[in-house]
C-alpha cells in the first residue's frame, strides 16, 4: 500500500512518505543504547521470545551488522542464511534469508559475522534492508541494533514504531544512551527539514545556537516554533508522534531503581517529547549462565525476577497492539 | 545564559516542571516532587552530559517554588485561576468556576476538565486559526466561503481539512469515522459509503470537528444528490 499524498499525512506514517516507502504491516521495535555491552541483545531477544511465546508470529532481526550474534542469544546455531546473503543477492528479501527457531512462532534473520565488509552499508543497502522490513508479512518485528551512532544504526532505530532506548546504572551507559537518542533526534529534524521547508531556518538557528540560547532539542523546537507556528507544530507533532520508550538494566540496588524514571524525566525536560518508562531488568548472573549454557535465559530460568520483569515490560509494550486487535 | 535558562523553565507550569497531573491529589503532587527533587539533586547520574550544574540549581529551586505552592490547597487555587487568566487551555473552566464559588461560602474542591488539545496557549497570533488539533494560517476569501457554504464535495472536504492542518488519522480519531469512510467521502466514492442518512451524519461530525458550518452537510448532501 503506497502512501497517498496526504499533505498533512499522519505524523508516524510521514517518514515513509518523505523517504517514498511502504506502511509496514508489522509493529516494529528497535531496541538501541549507544554503548555495547549494556544488554541490548538480550532484551530484544527476551521481547522476540515472549511475543512468540505470546502466539504471535515475530522476527528477530539482527542488524548488529558488525557484531552480529543474537542467534547465540536464543540458544540457536549460526543459520547457513543471514543478511550478508541478502546483501549480495538482490533478488531475495528479508523473508528468504529467514530461519525457523526451535521456538514456534519466532523466525530469526540473523546478521553476518563473518563477511568484515557486511559491517559497513551503503546508502542503496540500507534503503533495501528497511523496504524489505516494511514489505516483511508479520505481526511484529525487533530489530536488534549495533552500539554506536553510526548512521545505518540510527535509522533502522528511527524506522521503528517503537523506539526502546536501553540505559544501565553506569555513568559511562547513561551518557552513551543520551548521546545516541541527541544523535537520533538530529538525524530525525535533519530527515524532515526539507519536507517542512525549515532547512534554511533550522540552519541558521543552529549556526548561531549561542545568540539564540539554544541548549536543547526542546529548545530548538520552541525556537523553530516562534519563527514559523504551522511548521513548528507539524514538526512538532511528528516528533511526539516518535513513541520512545526507555528501559533501565541491569539494576543492582534498591537506589538504581530511582534512576530509571529520572533518566525518563529528564529526557522529557531535555528533548521537550514524552517518553514512557518501561521498567527495569535486575542484573542478574543466571544471564550469563545461561548463555554459556548456549540456552535464553527466559526458557532455562522462567522462575527468576527477570523472567517476570521482562514479561512485564513486554506486556506494556504491546498492550495497544493487542487491545486495537480485540476491537477488530 | 542564567537568565535565559530561568525564563525557560519558567515557560513551564509548575505542574509540568514536577511532571504531575493538574488534576492531581496531593499525595501525587508530594510524591513527584520528592522523585523531582531527586532527578535534578546536583548528584544525581540522571544528569550526566545532559544539564549543567547551575541548570540543575536553577531546576531545583523552580521544584521547591512548585511544591511550595502546589502543596498548600488555597495556593494552588490562586495559582491555578492565574493559569487561566493567563490563557492556559486547561484551566479555562475555572473563570467560570470561580464566579459561582463567590456565592459559596465553603471551599470547595477544584474542579478541572481538561480539554484534549495540542495548542499550549489559547492566544494564537493575528493572521492564524485554530483547531483543537493545533493552527493553521487564515485566508480571508477561503474563510468567507466556510462561513456560509454553497457547494461542497469530496474535493471541499479535502480542501478543507488540509487548509486546518487536519490529518486522516486525526480527524479519524476524533470523529471516530474510519479512516476509509473518511477517503471514500474525500474522494466521492458512493460506492463505498453507507446509506445517504449516516454519509449526511459522517459530514456534519467532520464539519464539527474542523470548527466549519453545519450547512456543509447540507451543500454535501445537496452534491450527492445532482450526481
Amino acid at each position: 500500500m503506497m502512501k497517498g499524498t496526504d499533505p498533512v499525512s499522519s505524523p508516524s506514517h510521514t517518514y515513509q512518505f518523505v523517504r517514498g516507502q511502504f506502511d509496514s504491516d508489522a509493529v516494529i521495535f528497535a531496541i538501541g543504547g549507544g554503548k555495547g555491552g549494556i544488554g541490548k541483545s538480550f532484551i530484544s531477544s527476551s521481547l522476540a521470545l515472549f511475543l512468540a511465546h505470546m502466539g504471535h508470529e515475530t522476527y528477530l532481526i539482527d542488524l548488529d551488522l558488525g557484531c552480529a550474534n543474537i542467534h547465540t542469544s536464543i540458544g540457536e546455531p549460526l543459520p547457513k542464511l543471514g543478511i550478508h546473503d541478502f546483501l549480495s543477492d538482490p533478488s531475495l528479501s528479508i523473508k528468504d534469508v529467514s530461519v525457523p527457531t526451535a521456538i514456534p512462532n519466532l523466525k530469526l534473520v540473523a546478521g553476518s559475522s563473518d563477511m568484515l565488509e557486511t559491517a559497513d552499508i551503503s546508502e542503496f543497502q540500507k534503503s533495501r534492508i528497511m523496504g524489505s522490513l516494511y514489505k516483511l508479512k508479520t505481526k511484529f518485528i525487533v530489530l536488534d541494533l549495533s552500539a554506536g551512532t553510526h548512521h545505518s544504526t540510527l535509522d533502522f532505530f528511527l524506522m521503528a514504531t517503537n523506539k526502546i532506548v536501553l540505559f544501565t546504572p553506569e555513568p559511562s551507559s547513561i551518557e552513551n544512551a543520551y548521546r545516541f537518542l541527541k544523535a537520533a533526534f538530529y538525524r530525525k529534524v535533519r530527515r524532515l527539514e526539507n519536507q517542512l521547508e525549515l532547512t534554511e531556518m533550522i540552519a541558521d538557528l543552529m549556526s548561531r545556537r549561542a545568540e539564540y540560547g539554544l541548549k536543547s532539542p526542546g529548545d530548538l523546537l520552541k525556537a523553530i516554533q516562534n519563527k514559523d507556528l504551522v511548521a513548528g507544530q507539524k514538526l512538532n507533532r511528528i516528533l511526539k508522534d516518535l513513541h520512545l520508550h526507555v528501559i533501565l538494566n541491569q539494576v543492582r540496588t534498591l537506589k538504581d531503581t530511582d534512576l530509571g524514571p529520572s533518566i525518563k524525566d529528564v529526557c522529557v525536560k531535555y528533548f521537550g517529547l514524552p517518553f514512557n518508562y518501561l521498567g527495569h531488568v535486575e542484573h542478574d548472573n543466571a544471564v550469563w549462565q545461561a548463555l554459556r549454557n548456549r540456552k535464553h535465559l527466559l526458557l532455562e530460568y522462567p522462575h527468576s525476577k527477570v523472567y517476570a520483569q521482562m514479561m512485564n515490560i513486554t506486556r506494556n509494550l504491546v498492550a495497544p497492539y493487542l487491545k486495537r486487535d480485540m476491537v477488530g | 545564559m542564567k537568565n535565559t535558562d530561568s525564563k525557560k523553565w519558567n515557560e513551564s507550569t509548575f505542574y509540568e516542571l514536577i511532571e504531575v497531573d493538574p488534576q492531581a491529589s496531593s499525595r501525587e503532587i508530594h510524591a513527584a516532587y520528592m522523585r523531582a527533587k531527586q532527578t535534578y539533586s546536583p548528584d544525581s547520574p540522571a544528569l550526566y552530559t545532559m544539564f549543567s550544574p547551575e541548570e540543575a540549581r536553577e531546576l531545583s529551586k523552580l521544584i521547591e517554588e512548585a511544591f511550595f505552592t502546589l502543596s498548600n490547597q488555597n495556593r494552588r487555587q490562586q495559582y491555578d485561576l492565574q493559569l487561566a487568566q493567563s490563557g492556559h487551555p486547561i484551566f479555562s473552566n475555572l473563570l467560570k468556576d470561580e464566579k459561582k464559588s463567590k456565592t459559596m461560602t465553603s471551599l470547595h474542591p477544584i474542579s478541572i476538565n481538561p480539554e484534549p488539545s495540542l495548542v499550549t496557549s489559547s492566544k494564537v497570533p493575528a493572521g492564524y486559526g485554530k483547531t483543537k488539533f493545533g493552527v493553521y494560517k487564515e485566508d480571508p476569501e477561503f474563510e468567507k466561503q466556510l462561513q456560509q457554504p454553497t457547494f461542497c464535495n469530496g474535493e471541499f472536504l479535502q480542501k478543507i481539512r488540509t487548509y486546518k492542518n487536519v490529518s486522516l488519522e486525526q480527524l479519524s480519531e476524533e470523529t471516530r469515522i474510519s479512516k476509509s469512510y473518511l477517503s471514500a467521502l474525500e474522494a466521492d466514492r458512493r460506492d463505498q459509503l453507507p446509506a445517504p442518512v449516516f454519509i449526511r451524519g459522517f459530514v456534519l461530525q467532520v464539519a464539527r470537528a474542523l470548527i466549519v458550518s453545519d450547512k456543509l452537510a447540507d451543500a454535501y448532501m445537496k452534491s450527492i444528490r445532482k450526481n
